[in-house]
């Protein structure tokens, strides 16, 4: 297996792509996006005859596989001299799909519900892991009893418009886990709307490479030179990487992205108030603890804290028991493991995004 | 023997960097004038296959260069190269000006043709049509399917190959087409000289232990060697290999826009299996996996009979006992085997042999080296032999380079023998002049006389001439 794989993830909201089509002082609508991210697409086949590709595009609501090389073509493109024929079958293929997507949308879909990100990048892992079982069972390794083979540079693009949403940290952080697993590198560009964390994370922890655009104009220039090189060229050209990452975390219990919060010494389990009883694990806090923590709060005002903390019952049980049993053995930043003093005791965390790492108190 | 144990490290290290090595084709087109370099740019194709053959550090300086419209500061470029990488950096850079694909004068630009073409290749676009214009389907007569050119390929390949093999055996296998025989000889790997039948050389024995892939572009450098001296134009016989590459398999393509001299090489690429025409003067042509993977490492043979997928697989098992078991019914890859191991019983399926002694020395003789023997046995080791590691015994892999060495323990040397001296002052006279002049390869004291080089001969004559008449 000599080529790599790349796939991906495009963030195809309409209604930020409108936004960034308007926005001053470099405009970027979602026509010349597609067609610089086309030459990109293809410049990634270019340079090899055995490299990979997938595409997957998110829309409000939905992701799609958008292009994939190893299915085999449903349809071949019309006769062209003066093309490659892969090229062409990519072009055309995704123009289709992303057209056919957009009409769908136009039919009455909620135009308004915030991009599957999340469920495109679910899909990528998916598809990459797939790849590779595909790729063990076809040199018979499975069968010989030997070390499964990982694809040699999978590598997933993220290419987002959207601002992050806080309800998805959980899905986010267990697909860079996944990544991590799979030993799939995460590049992320974030071409338009706010910084994202969950995207500088993922980037991050992966040991990919993390672009908040700024010069629109010069996309294909960013993609190029950032993105195209895989894992094993970047030894000699690097690439550029964050001088700060921002580290924060969501909440399991109102999904605010929280500067200091509480983590169930048990489970690991983030709240942004301490709670009696930890809402994953069931595990019970003593109540000095809770004074104590709760003393130790600055701003928030203790009779605002417990009125929340009442209807903090867990609101989605079965998610967040599902991710309890990813977590327990993987730290929830580069950080490590909080150190328990005593087991039933809430440790508090604070995040910096200026420095690695979380400093410990409570 | 710790030194020969020394020398076999020393040879397994030399095998390693292959891999790093660039493709044949590149040092041939870096000898090609920046004129005719310039002609081949401008088609897109030939700019999309060659940044293929190109390594991946070339390949993306080259991409990060592309969109730019202005030059780029070398300073600039620079900073982006991690800094104890900066050898690798610098010998792509000199690699892709000898090519001419760049400029180096303070500012890194690319070559403009090149550029504007491989831009036209990855948008698409243009009107140069060199990527072949496609044929409209025929109802009547519909192409030849991928499994069928498979075959075609496959056949003409290995006719070449049983041809080369078979040469000095006696047995009289299909002989290949009169110019693939004409390419054979003019390219060294077989030679005309005992009789009318070609025997192949030592330079052909080697060849049929590379891998396919090399095999072919062997043959095709050696066709743009011939292509030059046919007066055929070098630029447009380039153009038509690379636009075959980049053609899609099991499509057919029309004949009407290729030049004079692409038309004369539809019938030699025919016979080496590259293309195929439902006749020789069909207006449309095929080509096949052969064709279409030239600028890739993809296996070029085809994968769709019996005996060449499991020779994909690798069908070789080699036991520490000198034992081969190779699971094949291809005549052609027994007859390879035949060339270093002494075949014992054939079955269906399996030809068991074992690697004697006589067998490695018999294929040294004929010009195949230890490494190329070993380098053969990885290649298409069984995957069940893949489990182990070294995967060639070491115990086999050591002894066919200590039969290698023993080979080499005499070598020959030309020269003069000086004796009958009249004294021991004059034979020491004499031999110390030759000692000065660093020519003496053998002495003994004993008997007055030394040996020495040829080279060195006029100048020991004349002295002793002078000598002697000086004396008288």
């Amino acid at each position: 297996m000599d080529g790599s794989h790349l796939s991906v993830v495009v963030d195809l909201c309409p209604s930020q792509w409108h936004l960034s089509s308007l926005h001053q002082p470099y405009p970027l609508d979602l026509g010349s996006f597609v067609s610089q991210l086309l030459a990109f697409l293809n410049s990634h086949i270019a340079s090899r005859h055995e490299n990979s590709l997938a595409v997957f595009g998110a829309f409000p609501g939905k992701s799609v596989l958008l292009y994939s090389s190893a299915n085999s073509p449903s349809e071949t493109p019309s006769n062209d001299a003066n093309s490659f024929p892969p090229f062409k079958m990519v072009d055309s293929t995704i123009m289709h799909n992303i057209v056919q997507q957009l009409d769908a949308l136009d039919q009455g879909l909620d135009e308004e519900a915030p991009s599957a990100l999340v469920g495109a990048l679910t899909k990528a892992l998916c598809f990459i892991n797939r790849l590779t079982l595909e790729f063990n069972t076809s040199t018979a390794n499975a069968t010989e009893g030997l070390e499964p083979l990982t694809l040699s540079d999978p590598r997933i693009l993220v290419l987002s418009v959207s601002p992050d949403q806080t309800t998805s940290y959980i899905p986010v952080m267990n697909s860079i886990f996944s990544a991590q697993k799979l030993k799939v590198t995460i590049d992320a560009c974030q071409i338009y709307g706010p910084e994202t964390v969950f995207l500088q994370q993922a980037a991050h922890l992966t040991g990919g490479s993390y672009i908040y655009l700024e010069r629109r104009d010069a996309l294909l220039q960013y993609l190029t030179m950032a993105f195209l090189p895989p894992p094993s060229i970047r030894q000699t050209i690097s690439v550029p990487t964050q001088d700060k990452i921002d580290f924060r975390a969501a909440c399991f219990c109102h999904k605010n992205i929280v500067d200091v919060g509480f983590v169930c010494s048990v489970c690991l389990s983030i709240f942004c108030q301490p709670v009696p009883v930890c809402s994953t694990c069931r595990t019970k806090f003593p109540i000095k603890t809770l004074q104590r923590l709760n003393a130790a709060r600055p701003s928030l005002p203790l009779t605002s804290a417990s009125q929340s903390r009442n209807s903090s019952t867990p609101p989605t049980p079965q998610k967040i028991n599902g991710h309890a049993s990813v977590t327990p053995s993987q730290p929830l930043g580069p950080g490590g493991l909080p150190p328990s003093g005593s087991i039933n005791d809430n440790s508090t965390f604070h995040t910096n995004g200026a420095k690695n790492g979380l400093g410990l108190s409570g | 023997m710790p030194s020969n144990n020394s020398d076999v490290v020393d040879d397994i290290r030399d095998l390693t960097p292959v891999l790093n090595k660039p493709h044949a084709l590149l040092p041939f087109l870096q000898l090609q004038s920046a004129t005719s370099l310039s002609r081949l740019y401008q088609s897109p194709s030939s700019c999309l296959s060659i940044f293929r053959l190109l390594d991946s550090i070339e390949r993306q300086l080259v991409m990060n260069l592309l969109w730019l419209e202005s030059a780029i500061s070398l300073t600039t470029m620079g900073a982006w190269v991690v800094q104890d990488q900066k050898k690798v950096y610098d010998d792509a850079l000199d690699m892709l000006s000898k090519l001419h694909i760049l400029h180096i004068s303070g500012k890194l630009s690319l070559n403009t043709t090149f550029k504007t073409s491989l831009r036209h290749a990855i948008t698409g676009g243009g009107t140069t049509g060199s990527f072949g214009v496609p044929a409209e389907k025929d109802e009547k007569r519909p192409p030849m399917d991928v499994e069928g050119l498979d075959g075609y390929a496959l056949e003409r390949w290995e006719t070449i190959l049983h041809f080369m093999v078979s040469s000095g055996t006696g047995q009289t296998p299909t002989r290949p087409s009169q110019g693939v025989l004409y390419l054979l000889q003019r390219s060294g790997l077989m030679s005309n000289q005992h009789g009318s039948l070609p025997q192949i050389t030592s330079a052909g024995f080697q060849f049929l232990l590379h891998p396919p892939h090399a095999q072919l572009w062997d043959l095709l450098l050696q066709y743009l060697h011939m292509a030059e001296e046919r007066q055929m134009d070098l630029v447009e016989v380039l153009t038509f290999f690379f636009m075959l590459s980049t053609m899609e398999l099991g499509r057919e393509y029309l004949t009407e826009n290729l030049s004079q001299t692409q038309k004369a090489m539809l019938d030699d690429l025919r016979d080496y299996g590259l293309i195929w025409q439902r006749r020789a003067t069909s207006r449309r042509f095929s080509p096949t996996r052969l064709a279409t993977t030239l600028t890739s490492s993809s296996p070029s043979l085809p994968t769709s009979t019996g005996a060449a997928s499991s020779s994909q697989q690798g069908f070789i098992v080699l036991e520490t006992n000198y034992r081969v078991y190779a699971y094949t019914d291809n005549p052609l890859q027994t007859a390879v085997l035949n060339l270093f191991v002494s075949l014992k019983y054939r079955f269906p399926n399996l030809v068991v042999g074992s690697i004697t002694r006589d067998s490695v020395r018999r294929a040294l003789n004929n010009g195949i080296s230890a490494a190329q023997i070993i380098s053969y046995l990885t290649a298409h080791a069984h995957p069940q032999m893949r489990k182990f590691n070294p995967l060639i015994p070491v115990t086999v892999q050591d002894q066919i380079r200590l039969w290698e060495l023993e080979k080499e323990r005499l070598k020959s040397q030309e020269g003069y023998l000086y004796t009958a001296f009249a004294s021991q002052a004059d034979y020491e006279f004499v031999l110390d002049y030759a000692k000065q002049l660093d020519v003496v390869l053998w002495e003994n004291n004993a008997k007055r006389c030394f040996f020495g080089s040829l080279g060195g001969h006029s100048n020991i004559r004349n002295f002793i001439e002078r000598r002697t008449s000086g004396a008288t």
